[in-house]
């Protein structure tokens, strides 16, 4: 299952991330990593709100669809 | 003693969002300036303090993640810190996110600088129950750790304190140790012992052998083995020294995001923050500009005039003083309420953390537009005025959508083309609000097109991947709020000031030179209106009446009226009036506090005031029927709405976008309202 799918409130983990190497450097820096569990706050038009730790990361949908999650 | 001896220059480096801006504010103070990274429109903080005897110079490095060069932001940061080496690195970071930002202070250690750590925010921190253990910190990594609240101040002696330590005794961190094998590779590559951690990676990396090397060892390319290597070490380090007490706290950011971030309550809630937002910075600033600008045109102009007359100088140099002098200083001082007032509320929704917020929830509405959901409190400022609105662009982080922003403004019509069009429309046209509507429309296309174009040409580049963290909401301290405004006030007032008050003194000279003129038609303004005649007259604008008041007019538009009165009319002179000192000040005084009065009160009024226009110029409305027809008071119009004549505008624009976006925006905007009134001039004359 890739992040795109997951319901608005459910956690996750995430399991592997694909795409474009700059992108993954960077939702990577920011925290999204594998292993880390993620929370969907919200889904609003192409971009995805997550709560992570202590922080609310927005991403694009065309990102999360390429985090695969379990 | 020697002072060079007794400097320190000490970058701020960490994530975006961990309160630098109001650490640098606590440390520098009022030496705080705001410049731009030579050659792109990032902003550069510095400041200085004193301290034991030293001078602390700091340098703020834009907020960043990571150091591999990715954007803009992170290669100034990179750049700096490799070919320009501070003495020190303070290293911010956000406490409850400590993991996460212990990734970049490991990217900092390979640098060998010596650094600081600050542990700021360490008050949210243990509000969430993260206890960090600063002993065992300082003793793993080998540097000083200072725990600090950049809300309150708590903590500011400490760092300065720290710095100064570490550079005394040489206090250099302990070289990070990565796993086993990247080690072996890395020592072998060792040439000299002063090479840092991060040159031997980059040598690694320029290898292709060892790049082999790696992938056989740990079966992944040698990029992503550093990578975890680095998310290993903040992990670790993390469990190391941070205990965690399981708090379950209510969340403020949580409850409030459940309505600023709903689709419906929140894009209510958004228009209502901006319809606060224009009211206050427009209603509110204009009884003070009102006021500063007769004080400086009723007051200080004659009684500076009074004060060289006694002094026996010639009429001419006594007009420059009190007119063109004055006048530019006023012109200049009128933008300041205004750039304060938003200044101020963009900085508190800023430091609040809503901005970003407002990026994420309209961003389903302006992408369609390939624009950045931040873009659209500028663009709606630009109805106020554009100058501010061009300010406001500061929040956005990509140098693309800024630009696109900052081109887009100039066609939102503001009060100041509102002036000029009620004029005409009023003059030439049964229904004048739906020629109004239509013009403030034809903006709005203007500015649509204008962005389509750039998008295709100088500025493409992708839609970018949307990637950005929302802060928890803070409160900001007046301390800081006002810290910031006035920072930013120093550094309009200098560089778009100057600009704005040299023009205007150039344009006073040309209206008033050669020495002696009487009439308007035998100043170099006038001759220079009559030379324009060839490229007006394709517009419908035969008279070159109205071609000279476009000169005085670049100052800002309302300015067309006036001077078309001043041209007609030839009222050159104004009739002198008696001047009393004493009388004036008086009235001075009596006009500031209804000012004060009158700027409180529009609060409350709940309609937009600055829409409201007042009738004028009833003597010239005559005259000018006379001289043009319907039609070429359109394209007149059309040119006005379209053309940047606008001073202050194309000032902040030079300030923020460059010289060569201001001038190039300037001539593209008379191309486009040209070639906009030729086509509804030529269809309009063959209907």
């Amino acid at each position: 299952m890739n992040l795109e799918d997951v319901k608005v409130g459910a956690k996750v983990m995430i399991r592997d991330l694909k795409g474009k190497e700059e992108v993954i450097r960077r939702v990577e820096a920011m925290g999204l990593r594998r292993g880390r569990s993620v929370e969907v706050l919200q889904k609003l038009g192409r971009t995805i709100l997550l709560k992570l730790n202590n922080s609310r990361i927005v991403i694009s949908k065309d990102i999360a669809r390429n985090i695969y999650v379990e | 003693m020697k002072s060079e001896e007794k400097n320190i220059k000490v970058a701020l480096v960490g994530n975006p969002n961990v309160g630098k801006t109001s650490l640098l504010n606590h440390l520098a103070g009022t030496t705080l300036r705001v410049g731009n990274w030579p050659g792109v429109t990032v902003e550069k903080k510095e400041g200085k303090t004193f301290y034991n005897g030293y001078t602390i110079y700091f340098i703020d490095l834009p907020g960043i993640y990571t150091l591999e060069p990715l954007s803009e932001d992170e290669y100034i940061a990179y750049r700096f810190l490799t070919e320009e080496p501070p003495d020190m690195i303070l290293n911010v970071i956000e406490t409850p996110n400590m993991e996460r930002d212990l990734f970049l202070t490991a990217e900092l250690l390979e640098l060998g600088i010596p650094m600081v750590l600050v542990l700021n925010m360490i008050d949210e921190a243990q509000k969430l129950g993260v206890d960090v253990d600063t002993e065992r910190l300082e003793e793993l990594l080998g540097l000083k750790v200072v725990k600090t609240n950049g809300r309150t101040g708590v903590g500011i002696k400490d760092i300065l304190t720290a710095i100064v330590e570490t550079y005394e005794k040489k206090i250099t961190p302990k070289e990070i140790r990565y796993s086993e094998d990247l080690e072996r590779l890395l020592t072998s590559l060792r040439e000299s012992v002063k090479e840092t951690k991060q040159q031997l990676i980059k040598k690694l990396l320029a290898h292709k052998e060892y790049l082999h090397e790696i992938e056989r060892l740990y079966g992944k390319p040698a990029q992503q083995v550093i990578r975890e290597n680095r998310f290993a070490f903040a992990h670790g380090l993390y469990n190391e020294v941070v205990k965690r007490k399981p708090i379950t706290s209510t969340d403020i950011t949580t409850l409030l995001d459940r309505f600023l971030l709903h689709p419906y309550i929140g894009t209510v809630v958004f228009f209502l923050i901006m319809f606060i937002l224009f009211k206050v910075s427009f209603d509110f600033s204009k009884p003070f500009m009102d006021w500063l600008d007769g004080f400086l045109n009723d007051f200080v102009s004659p009684a500076l005039g009074l004060a060289l007359i006694e002094l026996g100088m010639p009429d001419l140099v006594l007009r420059f003083f009190s007119e063109a002098v004055i006048g530019g200083v006023g012109f200049v001082l009128t933008f300041t309420p205004l750039i304060a007032v938003i200044y101020l509320l963009l900085s508190f929704l800023e430091f609040t953390g809503y901005l970003p917020r407002i990026a994420f929830l309209m961003d389903r509405v302006m992408h369609r537009l390939g624009l950045h959901g931040k873009s659209l409190i500028p663009l709606l400022l630009g109805f106020g005025c554009n100058v501010p609105a061009i300010v406001a662009t500061r929040t956005m982080e990509s140098k693309r959508d800024k630009l696109l922003v900052i081109a887009m403004i100039p066609f939102m019509s503001c009060p100041a083309r509102l002036v000029v069009f009620s004029f005409f429309a009023i003059t030439f046209f049964k229904n004048p609000a739906l020629v109004i509507f239509s013009l403030y429309i034809l903006g709005i296309v203007i500015a649509l097109i204008t962005a389509i174009t750039l998008r295709k040409t100088i500025l493409r580049g992708s839609l970018e991947h949307f990637v950005m963290e929302l802060p928890p909401y803070r409160l900001p301290t007046l301390r800081l709020l006002f810290g910031v405004v006035w920072v930013y006030l120093k550094d309009f007032l200098y560089r778009a000031g100057t600009l704005i008050f040299a023009v205007s003194i150039l344009i006073w000279l040309s209206m008033n030179l050669p020495p002696g003129v009487e009439k308007p038609e035998d100043s170099i303004a006038g001759k220079v209106g009559k030379a324009l005649i060839p490229i007006f007259e394709p517009i419908g604008i035969k008279d070159w009446r109205v071609s000279t008041s476009l000169i005085p007019a670049f100052l800002a538009r309302e300015i067309v009226l006036s001077s078309m009165a001043t041209i007609y009319l030839a009222e050159g002179t104004k009739k002198k009036e008696e001047f009393s000192l004493s009388e004036s000040a008086k009235e001075q005084l009596f006009g500031l506090l209804s000012a004060t009065k009158e700027a409180f009160y529009s609060l409350i009024n709940p309609l937009p005031r600055t829409f409201e226009v007042s009738e004028e110029y009833s003597n010239l409305r005559s005259v000018v029927s006379k001289s043009m027809d319907e039609l070429s008071a359109l394209s007149f119009m059309i040119f006005i709405l379209i053309y940047t004549s606008c001073l202050g505008t194309i000032s902040v624009m030079w300030r923020e976008a460059g010289k060569k976006f201001a001038l190039g925006f300037l001539i593209y905007s008379f191309l486009m309202a040209w070639l906009s009134a030729f086509i509804v001039y030529k269809v309009g004359s063959m209907l």
